[in-house]
């Protein structure tokens, strides 16, 4: 059965449809099948959009001041959150055939993030990078003399990887926000989510839509990623390493480039949260951060370090995990696997049950269908990645703070730690964490849903996007002689 | 049953030419039962999985050991320093070595030999054969070293040799053998690991040089790239190899064998790709889904399962981490099952391990 029809993906501004050649991207879950056409761009069309974007921010995005684009995304996230308009019932039907992802978590989690990108949450994010946001519309004061104002790149290419939902809102709206002229390669997993978001915009406000054109080409097409590499000011990529050094590589030295690779995150429960009233609420806010998105975000906890000496212990807490574990998976079943995600998942499993046979400390949860388990070891293990897709490690430790010197090698890979401990431990853990490498922590049950303006691997969402243009106090106090009323 | 009573009746086994399901199974029942009663960690995992001698009625329900677990345990029926020969994985990700324990390999020997001579020596008694892949004395765990020794000296005229030695490639004496051939019009059989096979192409095509091998030529690969010369898709592979070297696809036959099995498959050639493999009548293999453990339905992609007889010693049933589909007449391997297609932005086990082995 096809839904629908065939659905395309992509904005293309300036472009007709009839133009373009459009190539089939075919999505399957279960019986259902939905058809999805990407563009595929001629060198003459990149160059094309390329300038009309480019022009267009200039002309309309950069005379348009933060606050004005603020409202006009305001006004599309609006309404990807209201369940009546048309845009949100088709994100609600097409995401979890697309993704695979369960039709309800696709749903929570859309509501759930895109609260992140309304009007206030916007100017968080616009606050937490510039402490005067007028700086990204008109020249300011600076403390030092002098005046400085904040530009974004003309041309802002976006290389968008994975299947979460929606993920590349994040780095889009990051954009739009420094009125970037904005390119975005769709990712071949999820192909629809920024297309639709552009559409949308074009409705509200079709000249900041005329600003964005969503492309796509194939993974590892050489030729035609280096057709919009040469030509962005400034490429934010996300993916692998291996798929990141290969676009840096064809990225002229000229051009900012920004790489988000792949992480690993973990969390740590403290033996203060492990009382017999506590436990239970940890675990679950636990197995909701390790089903939603069945762990493919980088926030996505893939260890736990539980520590000895609560009144329920590591053992029993993994005992908690796997059983709430299990009840999610019968609210939120995990989505199906492909062959080598089952591959992957098996072989993590069978290298934990072996071990266990040589170690009896060892254990192996899980259910027989093998839709989610639970390791436990006594050993003093690090920090190790697990077979995703619902499976994880629950290491138990003395004290949270042991587990810290293993994560050093590791410090490159370090995001999130969801963490469960008491004030003091959580400050002394934090200044530990962070000084080998890890850059966000938050509550259990929160690791999948970073707040809005939210530093993105440690670094800064929009100021790592713009230049800033500085009036030195010489020039202005030059420019007073050359006044006409000068005396 | 003794163990030597055991390999009398495997090598007997194997004589017989053939095995409907009913032998085989009588045959898998006997061998199960050895492993059984003479492999703790396998009864262990056999008992886990509640397979016993009682529950265990066909060769389809003996549990599958998965390749990851012979690093970590040590599968073998005979104590291991009774064991005069101990095959080893090559590098694996975490720096163990997966073992494989043989008392005897008589069984090897003889599966390697009578399956060797069907399926790659065509009409040739013997072939005059250049081997590129470093002898037995200098890789002694090396089962690939072991098989291509066996290869030379049952089937190899007295002119056979290696290539390969501890000073790397000797591309100039390959050179030599091939333009010798080519002259003489002896047939002539290649084999080797698949990425020495690349290196060789690549040094010839640096210096020009191809040949065209008389007729009854063939070629043998085997064990794809490993990180050890650039990844070719097999199209690109054999494209190359059969225009490298003047022999046709058909005649290019990849090997397909494992450390922790006693039996190898082969294919028929490699004019189309993904060739068909098939095995002996000693071995059979399954198609399963690697979380359930559920066969798939035919023609679906899976995980392979093989369970070779003649693998007596460690564990017959093995679960590779190999995808494959099970067509007319064989199977199609259809490269690893592994997280190489994972969706999101976390890290995956791979790219994880690589990193720590960075520092």
């Amino acid at each position: 059965m096809t839904v629908g029809v065939m659905e395309r993906a992509g904005h293309l501004p300036g472009l007709s449809a009839d133009a373009v050649d459009w190539r089939t991207l075919t999505f399957r879950r279960g019986a259902e099948t939905l058809d999805v056409a990407v563009p595929v761009l001629s060198e003459a069309q990149v160059a094309e959009l390329a300038t009309r974007v480019r022009a267009n921010a200039r002309i309309y995005l950069k005379s348009r001041t933060v606050a004005e684009i603020a409202a006009t995304i305001d006004r599309a996230v609006a309404r990807l959150l209201d369940r009546g308009d048309p845009w949100r019932q088709k994100a609600e039907r097409l995401l979890p055939l697309v993704t695979g992802y369960d039709a309800e978590m696709v749903r929570l989690g859309l509501t759930g993030y895109l609260k992140t990108f309304r009007g206030p949450e916007l100017r968080k994010f616009i606050a937490e990078d510039f402490a005067n946001p007028a700086v990204l519309d008109d020249f300011q004061p600076m403390p030092k003399g002098g005046f400085a104002r904040a530009f974004g790149p003309e041309l802002l290419l976006h290389v968008w990887a994975g299947n979460v939902p929606g993920l590349p809102l994040w780095s889009l709206i990051s954009g739009l926000l420094v009125k970037a002229g904005t390119v975005g390669k769709l990712p071949s997993a999820e192909p629809l989510f920024a297309g639709w978001f552009a559409q949308i915009l074009a409705e509200i406000d079709p000249k900041l839509a005329d600003c964005i054109a969503i492309v796509w080409w194939k993974g590892g097409d050489v030729a035609a990623e280096r057709a919009w590499l040469t030509r962005a000011d400034t490429v934010v990529a996300y993916g692998g390493n291996d798929a990141l050094e290969a676009i840096r590589a064809r990225v002229p030295i000229t051009t900012r480039f920004l790489p988000y690779g792949h992480k690993i995150s973990f969390a740590m429960v403290a033996r203060s949260a492990l009382d017999a009233g506590k436990a239970g609420a940890a675990a679950r806010q636990a197995a909701y951060d390790v089903a939603r998105y069945d762990q493919q975000g980088c926030y996505s906890p893939q260890t736990f370090f539980v520590e000895r000496g609560g009144r329920v212990s590591p053992r029993e807490f993994a005992g908690y995990l796997a059983h709430e574990l299990d009840a999610l998976g019968s609210k939120f079943p995990r989505r199906p696997l492909s062959m080598g995600e089952a591959g992957s998942v098996a072989s993590w499993r069978n290298a934990e049950e072996t071990k266990g046979f040589a170690d009896p400390s060892r254990a192996l949860l899980g259910d027989p269908a093998g839709s989610w388990a639970v390791a436990y070891t006594d050993a003093a293990d690090g920090l190790s990645p697990c077979g995703l897709n619902r499976t994880v490690t629950v290491v138990a430790v003395d004290r949270l703070a042991e587990a810290v010197p293993g994560l050093a090698p590791y410090r490159a890979f370090l995001q999130t730690v969801g963490i469960a401990a008491s004030p003091e431990e959580l400050f002394a853990l934090a200044g530990a964490l962070g000084a080998v490498g890890v850059t966000r922590l938050c509550a259990l049950g929160r690791m999948t849903a970073p707040e809005a303006g939210w530093h993105h691997d440690g670094r800064f969402n929009l100021l790592d996007l713009v230049t800033m243009t500085e009036i030195e106090g010489s020039a202005e106090r030059a420019a007073d002689a050359f006044a006409p009323y000068t005396d | 049953m003794t163990e030597a009573r055991l390999v009398e009746e495997l090598l007997a086994f194997i004589a017989a030419g053939k095995a409907d399901e009913e032998a085989f199974n009588r045959m898998a029942l006997a061998v199960f039962a050895h492993q059984f009663e003479t492999n703790a960690p396998y009864r262990r995992f056999a008992t886990q999985r509640a397979r016993t001698l009682r529950t265990v009625k066909s060769w389809r329900d003996v549990p599958a050991v998965p390749i990851s677990a012979f690093k970590d345990l040590t599968l073998s029926g005979r104590p291991p320093e009774e064991c005069p020969h101990v095959f080893m994985t090559s590098g694996t990700t975490k720096g163990v070595r997966g073992k494989s324990h043989h008392p005897t390999l008589a069984v090897y020997d003889r599966s390697m030999t009578v399956n060797f001579r069907r399926r790659f020596m065509g009409e040739h008694d013997r072939l005059r054969m250049g081997i590129l892949f470093p002898t037995e004395q200098a890789m002694p765990n090396s089962s690939l070293a072991h098989y291509l020794a066996l290869a030379k000296s049952e089937f190899g005229t007295d002119e056979s040799r290696y290539f390969v030695s501890d000073a790397g490639l000797d591309v100039d004496g390959a050179i030599e053998a091939l333009s010798r051939v080519e002259a003489t019009g002896e047939p002539y059989a290649l084999l080797g690991a698949s990425f020495s096979v690349v290196h060789l192409m690549d040094a010839l095509a640096e210096r020009g040089r191809s040949f065209a091998l008389p007729p009854g030529s063939r070629i043998l690969d085997t064990g794809g790239f490993k990180g050890q010369s650039r990844e070719m898709a097999a199209e690109e592979f054999y494209g190359r190899l059969s225009a490298t070297f003047g022999v046709p696809r058909r005649l290019c036959i990849n090997m397909y064998g494992m450390t922790e099995l006693s039996t190898q498959f082969y294919d028929d050639g490699n004019e189309a790709c993904p060739s068909v493999k098939s095995g002996p009548h000693w071995i059979r293999s399954r198609v399963i889904n690697p979380l359930t453990g559920q066969e798939v339905p035919r023609g679906s992609v899976g995980v392979l399962v093989h369970h070779d007889l003649a693998h007596f010693n460690c564990a017959s049933a093995i679960l590779t981490e190999d995808a494959g589909v099970e067509v007319e007449g064989g199977f199609q391997l259809l490269g690893r099952a592994d997280g190489a297609d994972a969706k999101g932005c976390s890290m995956a086990v791979e790219d994880f391990l690589k990193a720590a082995r960075a520092q």
